[in-house]
């Protein structure tokens, strides 16, 4: 199968519209942890889904050992938003959240929930507010716990095709959280960002 | 004389929305860098009497450009404009010398009052 064209402008663009959702997103973390959050600059690239964790733990980088938390959102552009978090980090999260002893794994899972549902409503809100688009958004999920995370997809969990993948993350200064959030688009969304990132450099 | 306007950002369509949200009527040169190590060249030749500035660039950030602009003097007045609305941000750059912060996307109507304020224009 052909790679679907995505031409050097939609990258920028693309990168741009993520550059400015994830603003909020992160000032919103910066509120609930108490800390300053360093913004990334959003990667992009285009691989078969097969390869998709592969490609993950490429953008991760040493931090192999994550809990992800998955949902799915749907409108003109549909496709999965997965937050990571990485080992190290979750340790921290108690601490963080001001609780005075370590969390319990199920309190735990609920606060990861919880980060991951604001960070993804407020990413993904401000990405297709851009576009004038209102995503309909499915409750989140724990994809998997302490988990490497080349294990983290069996292959067939996306059996898409190519997939464009939008990475995200979140850092904090004085801590070892950190959260990745990945956007997943199918082949067939891969056409239609395409659509909506003409109609945006249009109006340019 | 024109002033020389120089827009750093690692994206074109975000330089090119910042070149179209400056007032119609300034007498401008506009130059354009896609990142911190780009903005100090031009800055250092001239081209930079406003600067507007992104902050999360690759390679060397809005930040970095900054704190190079303060070892050298600032000889320029520079706007940050980024998509980051934390506070404990605008005030970092406030302290590193910037006279104001735009929230991205940006529009002639957030650029218009510090420009003005400023007389920079």
């Amino acid at each position: 199968m052909s790679r679907p064209e995505f031409s050097a402008e939609h990258r920028d663009a693309l990168q741009e519209v993520a550059n400015i959702a994830m603003g909020e997103a992160g000032a919103s973390l910066a509120k609930l942890l108490g800390a300053f959050v360093r913004l990334s600059v959003p990667r992009i690239q285009i691989s078969d889904a097969a390869l998709v964790p592969e490609a993950l733990g490429t953008l991760l980088g040493p931090d192999r050992v994550v809990t992800a938390v998955r949902q799915s959102f749907l409108s003109r552009v549909q496709g999965e938003a997965i937050v990571l978090f990485g080992e190290a980090g979750c340790a921290e999260i108690a601490d963080l959240m001001g609780y005075e002893s370590a969390l319990a794994p199920a309190e735990r899972r609920e606060v990861l929930l919880d980060i991951a549902n604001m960070l993804v409503g407020a990413c993904l809100g401000g990405l297709f507010r851009q576009f004038s688009l209102e995503p309909g958004f499915s409750a989140p999920s724990v994809l998997a716990e302490n988990t490497p995370v080349e294990q983290l997809l069996g292959t067939d969990a996306f059996d898409w095709g190519p997939a464009l993948l939008v990475e995200v993350n979140f850092s904090l200064e004085s801590s070892a959280f950190a959260s990745h959030l990945v956007i997943l688009l199918p082949e067939s969304s891969i056409d239609s960002m395409r659509e909506v990132l003409d109609q945006l450099i249009a109006t340019l | 004389m024109s002033t020389p306007v120089l827009i750093v950002d690692d994206s074109a369509m975000a330089r090119k929305m910042l070149q179209r949200a400056l007032p119609a009527d300034w007498d401008v040169e506009v130059t354009h860098a896609a990142n911190g190590h780009e903005a100090i060249e031009a800055y250092r030749a001239g081209k930079a009497a406003v600067m507007f500035l992104d902050l999360t660039m690759p390679d060397m950030d809005g930040y970095q450009v900054l704190e190079t602009l303060r070892r050298e003097n600032l000889d320029c007045f520079v706007v940050v404009v980024s998509a980051d609305v934390q506070p404990l941000a605008q005030a970092r750059v406030m302290e590193l010398g910037a006279i104001g912060f735009v929230r991205k996307p940006v529009t002639a109507a957030k650029l218009a009052p510090i420009l003005e304020e400023y007389g920079v224009r």
